[in-house]
């Protein structure tokens, strides 16, 4: 299987703070793979450098054979990078469909021309609307589609990026605690949706801080602390590496 | 009459004034207080090709929006690097750096003299002479500013344009090209207003700084404020709110020395109140309370 994103030896400072070091891996296509780590381990800085948010001070990043390094970040997620944001960014003002119709990619209407000259855009703005609804009915939102994005709870809010996601079209998603604060019933909701993606032949990264669903989804983990990897496996592995267990405790 | 028909025409040419800042501050939540210097632009450039080569008003016309388009970018481009406040205090500094060149260039627009003798606008051979012609041409101009303004926000466009205003990092991560929208929307919001200083200096035939200043800014932002800041319809209540509210004034016995100040008085009373009780203005869905957080 060929790697769908490769890091080679990424560093990031702040400041003279190193945030990241030399950190190196790649993802194989269609997988889960987790990014653990203990809190400032740089696991954010990493996803942000990838999508574009972020300038790196070394080394590179990979996309489906395309280089990332210095794309301005509309640009990565029009590739088919897609991310959530740790901070659960969306659009609380706009209704769910809205926030999802925002993500389809060549909309004509949202050129001037196509604008105003709306017939065109008419037509593709239906055709998304239904794709948009089957979405939702995917991550299983579709009976809130009316619904402002402030009207939803935070697990629905999170199923919302998701779809959004989906809806760009992403081949990789990045998602950036995806189980965070919510509760444990929507925690099984989420982790079975991302199995689902998996067989819909997504690629996902996540980080996570909750062991067990890291464990119960992973294909694979990668565990960063202070800004460098320290280990990279099948769950079960990792989970029993010395290094590992020591950066959690410490 | 004609004093009715006066109010009209001005109520029409705030109208395009107020929807132009409204697609930028409004809808995509880019706070300008630059756009009476817009305004100017496109009055000196409709006056002076009126004046020096007779071109006809729609030449004249097009050639302020082209102009004022040119003159959008040069005030969006850097003021875009800098964000919320100083972004706003960005533009306000190329909005007095506007009126300084239209005080101080005197050889090319007259300088605090103005441009007088402004000729008026010939539409295929129909001379616009009288108020009822104007209030015809003003009409039609904010008929068309209006549509302009209402198709794009009501398309997929507007929708981009409301996801930059409320959150520009989660619209990016959607592939969506903020910097590319916001200085679209400052362009064509730029030649709008271009196009209400054409109409307003056929109109008046004389034109001098005074009517650019800061303060018009703020006027203009006044009514897109307290008429509804994303809200189509909200900028023509504030157009009209705003430019004939005050004139009844003028009937309840203020002597006209203090009236122009008392009118000054009154927008930004209008403006604290709405901000203190109702951001969102009359039939607006956006607050400028919100662009405090980053």
């Amino acid at each position: 299987m060929t790697a769908i994103l490769e890091i080679n030896n990424l560093s990031k400072s702040f400041d003279g703070v190193k945030a990241l070091d030399g950190v190196s891996f790649a993802i194989e296509e269609k997988g889960i793979v987790s990014l653990i780590g203990p809190n400032g381990a740089g696991k954010t800085t990493l996803f942000n450098i990838i999508c574009g948010f972020l300038n790196t001070n070394d080394g590179n990043v990979d996309f489906m054979g395309s280089k990332l390094n210095g794309l301005a970040a509309h640009r990565i997620a029009r590739l088919g990078l897609g991310r959530t944001f740790q901070d659960l960014r969306l659009i609380r003002k706009m209704t769910v469909m809205e926030n999802v119709l925002l993500a389809f990619q060549h909309q004509y209407g949202e050129g001037v021309i196509g604008a105003l000259a709306g017939w065109k855009s008419g037509r593709q703005e239906k055709q998304n609307r239904r794709r948009a609804l089957e979405l939702l009915e995917f991550v299983g939102l579709a009976d809130k589609a009316n619904n402002l994005g402030d009207e939803l709870s935070y697990g629905q809010q999170k199923l919302l990026t998701i779809a959004c996601c989906l809806a760009l079209d992403a081949r990789l998603l990045l998602l950036d605690e995806p189980v965070a604060g919510i509760a444990p019933e929507m925690v099984e909701k989420m982790l079975g949706l991302l199995l689902r993606l998996r067989e819909e032949g997504k690629t996902i990264c996540l980080i996570e801080h909750n062991l067990e669903a890291v464990k119960a989804v992973s294909d694979r983990i990668i565990v960063l602390d202070e800004g460098r990897k320290i280990a990279e496996g099948r769950p079960e592995a990792v989970m029993q590496d010395a290094a590992v267990l020591e950066a959690y405790l410490s | 009459m004609d004093y009715l028909l006066h109010i009209l025409i001005l109520i029409g040419i705030y109208t395009i004034l107020s929807v132009s800042l409204n697609l930028i501050s409004g809808y995509t939540g880019l706070l300008s207080v630059a756009q009476a210097a817009l305004y100017g632009v496109g009055a000196y450039i409709a006056a002076l090709l009126a004046l020096h080569f007779h071109l006809p008003f729609l030449v004249g016309l097009v050639c302020a929006a082209l102009g004022a388009a040119v003159i959008s970018v040069i005030i969006a481009a850097p003021s875009l690097r800098v964000h919320d406040d100083y972004f706003v205090l960005a533009t306000f500094a190329f909005q007095v750096i506007a009126f300084g060149v239209m005080n101080n260039w005197v050889n090319f627009t007259g300088g605090p003299m103005g441009l007088p003798g402004i000729p008026q606008p010939v539409i295929f051979g129909i001379t616009i002479s009288t108020h009822w012609q104007f209030l015809f041409l003003a009409a039609i101009l904010a008929a068309l500013a209006v549509l302009l303004v209402r198709c794009l926000v009501r398309a997929p466009f507007g929708r981009v344009l409301r996801a930059i205003r409320e959150d520009e990092v989660f619209a990016q991560s959607l592939g969506k090209n903020v910097i590319k929208y916001k200085l679209l929307v400052f362009v064509i919001g730029g030649a709008l207003a271009a196009v209400a200083g054409a109409l307003y200096a056929h109109y008046i035939s004389f034109i001098d700084p005074t009517s650019f200043t800061v303060q018009e800014s703020i006027f203009i932002l006044a009514i897109v404020i307290v008429g509804g800041s994303g809200s189509i319809a909200g900028s023509i209540v504030g157009a009209v709110a705003l430019v004939a509210l005050p004139e009844a004034l003028r009937f309840i016995g203020l002597p006209s020395s203090i009236a122009a100040n008392v009118r000054q008085i009154l927008y930004g009373g209008a403006l604290v109140a709405c901000m203190m009780f109702r951001p969102q203005g009359i039939l607006g869905e956006f607050s400028f309370r919100k662009l405090s957080r980053s």
